[in-house]
């Protein structure tokens, strides 16, 4: 039935959606994560990719999160002579995670995710009134 | 996807009930047949067995994330689906004894 793999879509849908959740929640967690040994690099931002899919079962496209890429941009130096992950320079390298960027794709995410319960909660409806015809 | 094969079965079941002539109870098996053609016991037997198919996979679905192994998503469609499985038999069960009640309070 239509109805039931529109719900199985959507599905589809808030999991890469909870994938991409768990990608940005590591990026958040990481912000600061200093490099393990002196002069080294510290952790890279990953970015999710997603990807269409045609589920043979389902007889319909859906999106799965794809391969995890990392960011190529620059890492933050910041002067730290201090700090036991200094390089020569008294240099650190801080990862190139910018918190403003994470919390937009963050709040896109939810909004994705919404988005995809939305479609639930709306074919679930059209479910039930095309049952409430049988009850009535 | 278990709600066209509910429905559609009951549809069918409910065509042979009216229908005996049509050699069709054969087709539907031994559960309960009489005379005439299946019975309305062997019709809603039909449907329970593909609505609790339905049931046990949303119930292992719900197991296997106690278990820490499945995702919600997955049991929370595994279980609407289940639930729209189960409305639908119920209606379709309400409707037809409502039809027997009416063919039994006929006067004659």
């Amino acid at each position: 039935m239509d109805l039931m793999k529109s719900i199985a879509i959507a599905a589809s849908g808030l999991r890469a959606q909870s994938g991409r959740m768990q990608i940005i929640s590591e990026n958040i967690a990481n912000a600061d994560s200093t490099p393990s040994q002196a002069g080294g690099d510290p952790y890279r931002r990953q970015i999710a990719t997603f990807q269409s899919e045609m589920d043979n079962a389902l007889g319909a496209r859906v999106v799965k999160l794809g391969a995890v890429k990392t960011d190529p941009s620059d890492f933050q130096v910041k002067n730290e002579p201090g700090n036991p992950a200094a390089d020569a320079d008294g240099n650190v390298k801080y990862p190139n995670v910018n918190p403003l960027i994470e919390m937009t794709d963050l709040r896109d995410a939810q909004r994705s995710y919404s988005a995809n319960l939305n479609v639930i909660n709306a074919t679930r409806a059209m479910i039930q009134r095309t049952l409430d015809i049988l009850k009535s | 996807m278990t709600i066209p094969s509910v429905a559609a079965g009951a549809y069918a079941n409910v065509a042979r009930l009216a229908d005996p002539s049509a050699g069709l109870g054969k087709a539907a098996g031994a559960a309960g047949e009489t005379a005439g053609g299946p019975s309305f016991g062997a019709m809603l037997k039909d449907a329970l067995n593909s609505v609790s198919e339905s049931g046990q996979k949303s119930d292992a679905q719900t197991k296997a994330m106690i278990a820490g192994k499945a995702d919600m998503v997955d049991v929370v469609t595994a279980v609407s689906e289940t639930e729209v499985a189960v409305e639908t038999m119920v209606a379709v069960r309400n409707k037809v004894i409502e039809a027997y009640q009416s063919i039994m309070s006929m006067p004659i």
